[in-house]
């Protein structure tokens, strides 16, 4: 059939293209000035929390019986320690102090990036389901608005737990705050860029859900075991392929002194991993396939 | 001045073959088998501001796939494309402050929170200043008229208000091109037509060009002006919505009320290429097919012999274009295959 291509009536008049003409560049010049950190991503990111907290509280006593029964399961785990430690007091060099500290900087890392990106377990799920669609029409940086989209409950507690345990057995000095905080903040970007890399996947093997939980669950158990206890392969294992080590000798490493050699190799494995994770996520979103499952933000 | 441009765009998707017991899938593990699966086939589209296009076609014909390219959420694997000026799978960030999307089946409303917050982040999300926000957000919610759920969690909710919720959502930024995936999916007749009459005003208050996919006749009848049908991933019918009514289906619907004075209609003997339709007492409705009789014709044979009161011509309902065409390009698909077999 021949194509018809008349365009709509219009019943607005004469003047009114030129005006819409007129709006139309004046809109097209005001979204040129957005998209500033401080102006458009920044406002974003505030208002996602605010709402994910506010989400959150919809649901008062879930709300506190989860966070409240994390915070009691990380206690168990240290009462555990404890018992140990009460027949060994030394492993490894490693007293019980520092894996109560070690429990801090793991619970408390992980807690605060899935309190404020706590979409970053869940990569692979919203990659194999097709729910990036919402997200990749707004006008906002993909990544950051699919981790920021959500809040992890449970990690409120895993947050306060490391807190309470750096308040009970920490280093209380202006020093001893500040190595708390970095190796809280390093911790959550490993948490963070080795998750991501792992549910990237998902846009290359299609279901990656059971592989990616996999290595999270390694990574996470890592992170809970004194360092210095894994010799060998093991060792070169948990600073390389699975980089749980960097977080699991910050006690030793950065807590009880500066180890800037330690420290340096962190960093660089943090840079590395994140270079890879991002690079794994934006190479995957070309192949991203979409689906047409039912979603909706929750 | 088009607001959307494609030439030549297509989607191949890498889908895996298994063969159906235990024996191939174990097989299928160690010699998986792919075929390429082409969702869109060469789309040439062109469309001008302002206008309110239905983008049609059965289940798996490429509709959605071509509304995701052209929002940047698929990368296409050929062809051109440019929304406003903007790649879209290049420039999606840009691109994404001057479109809406609705999606039929994904929300972008805060399932456990009151629409009020979603509107709030909307805000955010597109950088409106804030007395601009407030005034626009205003004017949607009495347009809307949402007043009364504004507050409640969108999980409370019927599937009606949340979809109002939904569009006015995507009409907060006054987005140049909105895009409609099935928004009256699952809706009752009542709510349908409130959307659409909705979308028509902004359409018309706004010049907001709307691209449009629905099942629904009802839809394309009350909101679009022209129409696209995609069959096989291709382009089957591209024109307005009167000419489709008009041309795909070559009969008319004949309805006449009888005056009291006429004699019984029940008994008149009708021409052929005309058949006789339920109607109610004193009515008669027939359907001239136009390829054998004119309407004219059947007019004159019903004057001669009935007295008429009132008399109209109808075309036939979108409803029966659609399935006519539908059924068109799955027997073209069949014919086509048959060729194609050795």
């Amino acid at each position: 059939m021949e194509a018809d291509r008349k365009p709509a009536e219009r019943s607005a008049s004469a003047a009114a293209p030129t005006r819409a003409a007129t709006m139309a560049a004046s809109a097209a010049a005001a979204d040129r000035r957005k998209g500033t950190f401080w102006r458009g991503t920044l406002p974003f990111l505030l208002t996602c929390w605010k709402l994910n907290l506010a989400g959150a509280m919809e649901f008062r006593l879930s709300f506190l019986m989860t966070a409240g029964m994390m915070f009691l399961n990380n206690v168990i785990w240290l009462l555990f320690w404890g018992i140990f430690f009460d027949r060994f007091p030394d492993v490894a060099g490693w007293e019980l102090k520092d894996v109560m500290l070690l429990w801090a900087v793991s619970a408390g890392g992980f807690g605060w990036a899935s309190v404020l990106l706590g979409n970053f377990t869940r990569i692979a799920y919203l990659t194999a389901n097709g729910e990036l669609d919402v997200y990749l029409t707004q006008p906002k940086p993909l990544l950051l608005n699919v981790l920021a989209s959500r809040m992890s409950l449970t990690a409120i507690g895993d947050f306060l737990f490391g807190a309470a345990i750096y308040a009970y057995v920490g280093d209380h000095s202006w020093t001893g705050l500040a190595s708390f905080l970095l190796a809280l903040l390093m911790s959550g970007l490993f948490f963070l860029f080795f998750t991501l890399a792992a549910g990237s996947l998902a846009f290359f093997f299609g279901n990656a859900e059971g592989i990616a939980f996999q290595l999270f669950n390694s990574f996470l158990a890592f992170t809970t075991y004194p360092a210095d206890i894994f010799k060998g392969l093991g060792r070169l294992l948990l600073f390389t392929i699975v980089p749980a080590g960097f977080i699991s000798y910050m006690p030793i490493g950065l807590l009880r002194g500066w180890d800037g050699s330690f420290m340096l190799a962190a960093a660089g494995m943090l840079l590395l991993l994140a270079a890879l994770s991002l690079g794994l996520f934006y190479a995957g979103l070309r192949r991203y396939s979409s689906g047409n499952r039912m979603a909706m933000r929750s | 001045m088009n607001v959307l441009e494609t030439k030549g765009l297509r989607k191949t998707f890498r889908v895996k073959r298994k063969e159906p017991g235990f024996a191939a899938s174990l097989r299928s593990l160690w010699a998986p088998s792919w075929s390429e699966k082409e969702a869109v086939s060469g789309i040439d589209l062109a469309v001008e501001e302002g206008e309110t296009i239905a983008f049609l076609g059965p289940n798996g014909a490429g509709k959605s796939t071509t509304i995701k390219m052209l929002t940047g959420i698929l990368h296409p694997s050929g062809g051109e494309a440019t929304v406003l000026g903007h790649v879209p799978w290049q420039e999606r960030k840009q691109l994404a402050y001057r479109i809406g999307t609705v999606f039929g089946q994904k929300s972008q409303l805060w399932y456990h929170l009151p629409p009020s917050d979603t509107f709030e982040l909307m805000s955010r999300i597109y950088e409106l200043d804030r007395d601009d926000y407030r005034r626009r957000r205003d004017l949607l919610i009495e347009r809307f008229e949402l007043g009364p759920y504004l507050d409640t969690a969108v999980r409370r909710l019927s599937l009606g208000e949340r979809m109002r919720c939904e569009i006015a959502c995507s009409f907060l930024h006054r987005p140049r091109l909105l895009f409609l995936d099935e928004p009256t999916i699952g809706l009752d007749a009542m709510i349908k037509e409130r959307i659409r009459e909705l979308i028509a005003e902004l359409n018309r208050e706004e010049g907001t060009t709307v691209f449009l996919t629905s099942h629904d006749a009802g839809d394309i009848e009350r909101l679009c002006r022209r129409a696209v049908v995609i069959h096989h991933g291709g382009i089957m019918v591209d024109g307005s919505v009167q000419r489709l009514k008009r041309d795909i289906l070559r009969y008319k619907t004949v309805a006449v009320r009888l005056a009291e004075s006429s004699p019984p209609a029940e008994l008149l003997p009708l021409p052929p290429g005309a058949r006789r339709l339920p109607a109610d007492a004193g009515q008669l409705r027939l359907s001239v097919d136009l390829t054998e009789i004119g309407v004219e014709q059947v007019l004159q044979g019903l004057m001669s012999t009935l007295a008429i009161a009132d008399v109209t011509i109808e075309d036939p309902p979108m409803e029966e274009v659609i399935k006519t065409l539908f059924a068109r390009g799955r027997d073209e698909g069949v014919a086509a295959r048959e060729e194609d077999a050795p």
